[in-house]
């Protein structure tokens, strides 16, 4: 039994964190996100897609990596540590629909060596509550609008989801940007009126999801890790009252809380990978657990990152807005709280209503 | 990553379900809510089972064999106690013995100590008590007063001790004394008083549960023999602190099994009555997804000891976690149940499933004893964070 990565999981660690540290630094991160339409800059996403990011969870005879759920957590945790601006996530998840799906494999292979941009479009409404499906299909053609699409305006082709089915359509694009507070984020309405491919059931989604729920979960993870790291160097060397403000009392506890909610939510997101991996009877829930838990304790930590930071804290220079906003984005998306809730219930077996 | 049982510690957690099978005559919510059934006889029932336990090899698991150990490792502990919470068997009445004083005698008793005390320790057959706390030293321990002075071949004692659990039962105390009113922590010493001794007076204190499992024991010129010091005199309180630490096992498993097992009741409780919906869905989703979180995290702590690690200031923050969730899963319960979550186990149309009213007052204990939420928040900062001192 042990909790700790295996060895090429650490490697894999802490080459992630060099390659960041050195590929995507903050500085030049906020260019990308304040300057870039969008949203990432294409030698990165190469280099990304050759470190074999992009393909993290793909098999290996599909032209990824072959790894599992506790790599993708470990990746995420690190793009998460420096807020990667970009669509790696959506595009690991776009990947892993593909491969689920089978049938695709001159697009996979594109996808996973960084040359197309594959993601997922779901969401039928802006808003909460959408009564009707968006998007259909009708003699082959998917007609409509998705709402939220990630990184639409870079999109070659997208993977979206019907009453029908799953079915996959190739750019060009009808793309309405719809900025919203992530600034490492692109969202966009997309009309579509597409030639689609059947790519197969929604039920295609579930492994997906668990994959979504734990890489978004793990993201969140380092962003909290992060928020801690800048808080705790800032109370030690901040001085009122003639002291260092860590010294008080009333933001030692929730300092203690910050850290509770971090190893907490580390033992959930490491759990939920695992029980992905070993096919664990518990993945469902776990993952679920990992996903709703991780987005409300982000949202703590990151709001008492910019609380800590006093005025300083709510200004666009600090960089600490940019943990918060993605910390919202992610908490939202990727399967919400709200929906990782009523899986939780399902898996635990709280079904009647 | 691997968080699987090994193949020894799955036989182990199997072998001991099949005795809990076959040894467990009912769960203790049952026996808890016996008509019959009084604080006295309650006492009685978990006598009967530590006994069972003990007999079976059961307890001080982790001792040297000649103490009843079985050398059995900090995972078997931890899946002893999940284990026994999600069967619900009756608390294991000396708990303090066991769980603190024994390990202090194994470390820091004499041969003597260990071979008079530890036998009818674990059989149940002396029940003792912890004399930490004073009405002026709480979570300042250091500051406790009850003095202890050689005379002769014996110490006089004077005092007061307080919030001292299974007093008003037990046969035995042991006391931190102050030996030395000028060294805060080297003057303090770890004594051994039967409660019987002239001079020693147990008075039972009243709980908000109605219940009296704690009390409060006066000195007033007792007289212990000397023999009954534990280390030497002044090593009191580093022997309380080394011994504090063995407590700190992986109990966030066990709570999440329990905690478990009464949330899946409350759902159900709700479904009956077609109440599983709206916000309540919600309240109760949210309660499984921090159990789950709790969970993940005894997994977690047990991969550490398997890894032959000990636990360090985890324990604080596990502290944290299970107590305050402890109350607001209470809360809710009462408050999704509506009013009938608050009728008393005596009254009739109280549920049957879980005393949830009682649940809802012991809830408020836990984050006050064994070192309050405020005490493990500074530890946390101080020696987690690394926070410079207040």
């Amino acid at each position: 039994m042990r909790f700790e990565l295996s060895d090429d999981q650490q490697l894999l660690r802490s080459s992630t964190r060099d390659f960041f540290t050195k590929a995507a630094p903050l500085e030049q991160s906020r260019r990308t996100m304040e300057q870039d339409a969008r949203g990432f800059e294409a030698p990165q996403w190469r280099q990304l897609a050759e470190m074999g990011y992009v393909g993290l969870v793909v098999p290996a005879d599909h032209g990824g990596q072959g790894l599992g759920a506790v790599e993708l957590a470990v990746v995420a945790e690190e793009a998460g540590r420096v807020c990667l601006p970009g669509p790696w996530l959506d595009a690991v998840l776009g990947a892993a629909l593909l491969a689920a799906s089978g049938g695709q494999e001159e697009l996979l292979r594109q996808a996973c060596e960084g040359h197309k941009v594959v993601t997922i479009a779901r969401a039928d409404a802006p808003f909460a509550g959408a009564a009707e499906p968006a998007a259909r299909v009708e003699k082959g053609r998917l007609r409509g609008t998705k709402y939220f699409v990630p990184f639409a305006v870079a999109s070659d082709a997208l993977c979206v989801a019907t009453p029908a089915g799953i079915v996959l359509v190739s750019a060009p694009f009808d793309v309405t940007p719809t900025p919203t507070i992530d600034l490492a984020q692109r969202f966009a309405t997309v009309t579509f009126d597409h030639a689609a491919t059947l790519l197969g059931p929604a039920t295609l989604f579930e492994g997906v999801d668990r994959l979504a729920a734990v890489g978004s979960a793990a993201m969140l993870l380092g962003i909290m890790q992060r928020c801690l790291e800048m808080t705790l160097a800032y109370v030690n060397t901040r001085a009122a009252f003639n002291r260092p403000i860590g010294a008080f009392q009333a933001l030692q506890h929730r300092l203690a809380n910050m850290l509770l909610r971090v190893e907490s939510t580390r033992s959930a997101v490491y759990r939920a990978a695992w029980c992905v991996d070993a096919g664990d009877a518990d993945a469902p829930l776990a993952c679920a657990t990992a996903k709703a838990y991780a987005g409300d304790a982000a949202r703590l930590v990151c709001g008492e990152t910019i609380q800590m930071h006093g005025g300083i804290g709510f200004t666009w220079e600090l960089d600490v807005h940019l943990f918060f906003k993605r910390a919202k984005t992610l908490e939202q998306f990727y399967g919400s709280t709200e929906e990782q809730l009523e899986r939780a219930l399902e898996a635990a077996g709280y079904t009647e209503r | 990553m691997d968080l699987n049982l090994t193949p020894e510690a799955l036989a182990f957690r199997d072998e001991l379900r099949a005795w809990l099978g076959t040894n467990l005559d009912r769960p203790w919510r049952e026996g808890l809510r016996d008509p019959g059934a009084t604080e006295d006889s309650l006492v009685e029932l978990r006598r009967a089972w530590q006994r069972k336990l003990y007999q079976a090899g059961y307890l001080g698991m982790g001792w040297p064999p000649e103490w009843g150990g079985r050398g059995a490792t900090e995972v078997e502990k931890a899946i002893f106690e999940a284990e026994l919470a999600a069967a619900d068997a009756p608390p294991i009445l000396n708990i303090l013995g066991i769980g603190l004083l024994g390990p202090a005698l194994i470390h820091h008793g004499s041969e003597a100590q260990r071979r008079r005390f530890i036998p009818p320790m674990l059989s149940g057959d002396e029940i003792w008590c912890q004399g930490f706390s004073e009405p002026g030293a709480g979570s300042d321990l250091a500051s406790l007063k009850t003095a202890a002075v050689l005379d002769g071949d014996h110490f006089v004692v004077n005092g007061q001790k307080v919030w001292t659990t299974f007093g008003p039962w037990a046969d035995w105390i042991f006391v931190l004394c102050r030996t030395d009113p000028k060294d805060r922590y080297g003057g303090i010493s770890f004594v051994l008083c039967k409660l019987d001794t002239p001079g020693i007076t147990v008075r039972p204190l009243r709980q908000i549960t109605g219940e009296s499992e704690f009390g409060e024991v006066f000195f007033e010129d007792a007289r212990v023999p000397k023999e009954n010091l534990v280390g030497k005199i002044g090593e009191g309180w580093r022997i309380a602190m080394t011994v504090l630490a063995y407590e700190r096992g992986a109990s966030s498993l066990a709570y999440s099994q329990r905690f478990a097992r009464d949330l899946r009741l409350l759902a159900l409780a709700l479904a009956e009555r077609g109440r599983l919906i709206g916000s309540g869905r919600e309240k109760v989703a949210r309660l499984l997804v921090e159990n789950e979180v709790m969970r993940a995290n005894g997994v977690r702590m047990l991969a550490t000891f398997a890894e032959g690690k000990a636990p360090g200031t985890e324990s604080s923050l596990e502290k944290i976690f299970w107590s305050e969730f402890d109350q607001r899963f209470r809360e809710t319960a009462i408050d999704l149940l509506g009013p009938g979550g608050q009728l008393l186990r005596s009254s009739p149309g109280a549920r049957p499933d879980v005393d949830w009213a009682r649940e809802f007052l012991w809830s408020r204990a836990g984050t006050i004893y064994s070192g309050s939420s405020e005490v493990q928040r500074n530890i946390v900062a101080k020696r987690v964070l690394g926070l410079p001192q207040t």
